[in-house]
């Protein structure tokens, strides 16, 4: 009884990842440490590929970059809101995906491409008819960048007080709903 | 490499086919694991008068892409079932509508055309009828495939309109 009284503060600064909520996606508990091994990995690998290629760049920027930060936090939570790239879970298959890319890669040696080499990129403005739907979202409304602006800084509570003073009924049925 | 309003398209070599559908399944900037159609396109006019057309989804980033390859009758495209398995099928139906077959290809056989149906359907040379008709034959107790008969004759209708044709009709 003691033990567990003792063991509840203590589980408390880091908190257990239940589920990742993608079917098929286990939840790695040692993510920080896998995640670490796997970009020192890939950063080792890519050494392979020739110095001024524009994929060897970019690689090494952004593996850089989230090695940096899953050094500097500790916790899986943090990291995933530093790096805003979705979850561990996600990283680490990212980043395994990206070293069998780089084993191919060296295997298929796709290097050599002059800088100012540009592909030839066709315009094609043919209009398209009426009745075809263009996958095209629309503006998102206004309500949804004021929220936004408060839930950043933090004034959201401020801000369902202001708008409950304007519309009683509306906030006491969503009240009832809930 | 193509822009337009319908979407982003971009022709490749089909030497180059195979990498970059790898590259773009495996590079964490371009997570496109999913591979929504491959299908066929015949321009009778070109020289390599076929063209695939892999159609991607990349869930992780939202977006679609469009990867083409010209080829003939007599070209061999990669098979690309290693990072897409759904190609498979894809593919299977692209060899049997067109003739466009593959190298290595796990399981390369006919899919919607009938068992024993010579030739490839969505080729343009192929009329709309085809070639054979099938009928159960009392006698033999089994279907048999005969040259067409048709009892009307195939009519061409010309659908220009006498008036002016408006732009939301």
């Amino acid at each position: 009884m003691f033990l567990r009284r003792v063991a509840r503060p203590l589980m408390m600064m880091a908190r257990v990842k239940e589920t990742t909520g993608i079917v098929g996606l286990d939840v790695v508990p040692n993510a920080r440490e896998v995640l670490i091994g796997l970009y020192t990995k890939t950063l080792d690998e890519i050494k392979a590929v020739p110095e001024d290629e524009g994929y060897r760049k970019a690689v090494e920027s952004f593996t850089r970059h989230r090695l940096k930060v899953c050094q500097e936090e500790d916790d899986w939570e943090a990291i995933e809101k530093k790096l805003g790239c979705g979850q561990v879970e996600e990283l680490i298959e990212e980043a395994q995906d990206e070293l069998k890319l780089i084993g191919h890669m060296n295997e298929w040696k796709p290097w050599g491409i002059p800088d100012d080499y540009e592909c030839e990129v066709i315009e094609n403005d043919a209009p398209v008819p009426k009745h075809i739907p263009l996958h095209r979202p629309g503006p998102l409304p206004e309500e949804f960048y004021k929220t936004l602006e408060a839930v950043e800084t933090g004034t959201l509570k401020q801000a369902i007080s202001a708008s409950e003073k304007d519309d009683p009924a509306i906030a006491s049925g969503e009240s009832q709903a809930k | 490499m193509e822009r337009s309003e319908h979407g982003n398209r971009s022709d490749t070599n089909t030497d180059y086919l195979f990498p970059l559908l790898c590259f773009l399944k495996l590079h964490t900037y371009t997570r496109v694991q999913v591979s929504i159609d491959i299908c066929g396109v015949d321009y009778p006019s070109r020289k390599r008068r076929f063209e695939v057309v892999y159609n991607l989804l990349s869930t992780r980033y939202n977006s679609r892409i469009r990867v083409q390859t010209s080829a003939d009758e007599v070209t061999r495209i990669s098979p690309v079932v290693s990072p897409f398995p759904s190609a498979g099928r894809w593919e299977r139906e692209v060899w049997d509508m067109f003739g466009v077959s593959s190298i290595n290809h796990p399981d390369l056989r006919r899919i919607s055309t009938d068992y024993g149906f010579e030739g490839h359907p969505l080729r343009k040379d192929l009329p709309l009828s085809g070639y054979v008709e099938v009928r159960y034959d009392d006698p033999e107790k089994r279907v048999v495939s005969e040259p067409i008969e048709m009892t009307q004759e195939f009519r061409y209708f010309d659908f220009a309109s006498p008036w002016e044709q408006r732009s939301d009709g």
